[in-house]
């Protein structure tokens, strides 16, 4: 049906195409990396319930250098080491800074998770505006041809409404998967944030111990 | 390791992407062959044996030679859609030529007072008229006659002046004048341009059905007659909707000088494409 289509339509065709391909690859990307993570929080904070120091949870949980959690530890670790150097013991300035290294990393994380999610938004808001740009110029396209025929019958009005009209469905079809996807992501991140969270108050609760 | 990870799901999304495409298109190349099927379906005209004799018993006979000359210029027209592949060029303009030659049938009536003294004959002659259809239809040839039904009588001078031909005789063995070939023409484009319907493809290739119309000077269509059924509802009906739907046809000709006409057309799905 495309083949006979006009350029427009052709266009609007192959911009929704590209728009869908980027939001399926963010959509498996971040599913993946949220998976990925979410699984690390759970066992990140069953291993800190049972940890009786910090050193002890550090030692036990070293395996994977590309892990939040492990990030975050390791942040807490570098800023106590260099406040150790000069002075060791653990004051409750120490605790301060450490608690704002914590924070300063919880933040480039969620950064890092955030990033390329509002693709998914921008897609679900202008692909349907998209596609039905397409439908509306196939439209008047279909009219002028009527104009142009003199007849109103159906097999001269049919295929050029109906080759409109995939615009619009292929704009839908673009928009509502990156719509759920960005729903679902989003609360998807506030669970893992809040993790983080927690992450960096039990670390801080060993510093204490 | 990243962008790694982000190649790898654009690669996947991609190749969902083609497959889901690939998944749409298999049923859709049908669909759009479909709408090609449409365009190039064919109405072919048939001729109207009989229509032109309805002058008399005398006219029978006489249009009945015409058939049996018409019947070899038939068999030589029917091989044409065989050849049509290996010349395709050639071929078109052979079938464009045989579709105005089998243009059509046309024939002349009188009022319908001028008529009285031949009803009788009339209807023997309708008789025989759709015998000869039949024959016509079992022939299944393309074959073209025009004649005239000349009225009352069938003297060249009381049809009233017009039409040169003197009587059906000629008229059987020759294809009609330029200006009812080029009316004839004109309806049948207008009627095949409007024909179609969705899933036209999906009937067989073998359906037939035989429409005469009646057409009035004004290029009112004033009966619609099924000479021959295809068997299948939809098709006929889509016939039938069509030519209700292209109603008010060009009027006749003034310089044909004609009350009304009648043109019989044969609908075959498209083996012209």
């Amino acid at each position: 049906m495309l083949y006979s289509a006009g350029p427009v339509a052709k266009a609007v065709v192959f911009i929704l195409f590209i728009f869908s391909i980027v939001s399926w690859t963010i959509i498996l990307y971040k599913w993946n990396q949220y998976r990925k993570a979410e699984k690390e929080g759970e066992k990140f904070i069953k291993t800190a319930k049972n940890a009786d120091s910090f050193k002890k949870l550090i030692s036990t949980y070293r395996e994977n250098p590309d892990n939040i959690f492990y990030r975050l530890m390791l942040a807490s670790y570098k800023e106590l080491t260099s406040i150790q150097k000069d002075n060791p013991g653990i004051r409750p300035e120490v605790i301060q800074h450490v608690d704002n290294a914590l924070k300063i990393t919880l933040s480039e994380e969620t950064e890092r998770l955030e990033r390329r999610l509002p693709f998914l938004a921008t897609t679900a808001n202008v692909a349907p505006f998209i596609g039905l740009f397409g439908t509306v110029w196939g439209i008047m396209d279909s009219f002028r041809e009527i104009g142009l025929r003199g007849t109103t019958s159906l097999s001269v009005v049919a295929p050029g409404i109906s080759e409109a009209l995939i615009a619009t469905a292929i704009g839908l079809a673009t928009a509502i998967p990156a719509v759920l996807a960005y729903n679902y992501f989003i609360g998807r991140l506030k669970r893992i944030s809040s993790k983080m969270e927690n992450a960096s108050m039990y670390i801080l609760n060993l510093l204490e111990k | 390791m990243k962008e790694e990870t982000w190649f790898k799901m654009l690669v996947v999304s991609t190749i969902l992407h083609i497959l889901i495409v690939g998944a749409f298109s298999i049923p859709m190349k049908k669909s759009s062959k479909k709408i090609e099927m449409l365009s190039s379906y064919a109405v072919n005209l048939v001729g109207d044996p009989g229509v032109g004799a309805l002058g008399g018993e005398g006219r029978i006979s006489e249009s009945r030679p015409a058939h049996a000359k018409k019947v070899p210029e038939a068999k030589v027209t029917k091989p044409v859609p065989a050849t049509k592949k290996p010349v395709p060029v050639k071929a078109k303009p052979r079938l464009e030529r045989k579709e105005k030659e089998a243009a059509v049938s046309l024939s002349r009536k009188k009022t319908p007072t001028k008529e009285a003294p031949t009803k009788e004959a009339t209807t023997r002659e309708e008789l025989s008229r759709l015998n000869d259809r039949i024959k016509e239809i079992r022939k299944r040839t393309d074959y073209l006659d025009v004649s005239r039904a000349s009225g009352a009588g069938g003297s060249p001078g009381k049809t009233g002046s017009g039409y040169g031909l003197p009587g059906s005789s000629e008229g059987g063995s020759r294809p009609m004048d330029p200006v009812s070939q080029q009316y004839i023409l004109g309806i049948w484009e207008k009627i095949k341009n409007s024909w179609g319907l969705p899933g036209m493809s999906s009937f067989k290739k073998d359906l037939e059905t035989i429409v005469t119309i009646k057409i009035r000077k004004d290029g009112r269509i004033v009966d619609i007659n099924i000479e021959k059924r295809s068997g299948n509802r939809m098709y006929d009906e889509s016939i039938l909707r069509v030519l209700r739907s292209v109603d008010p046809l060009p009027s006749i000709p003034a310089s044909l000088n004609m009350d009304t006409m009648e043109i019989g057309f044969r609908f075959l799905p498209g083996d012209l494409s």
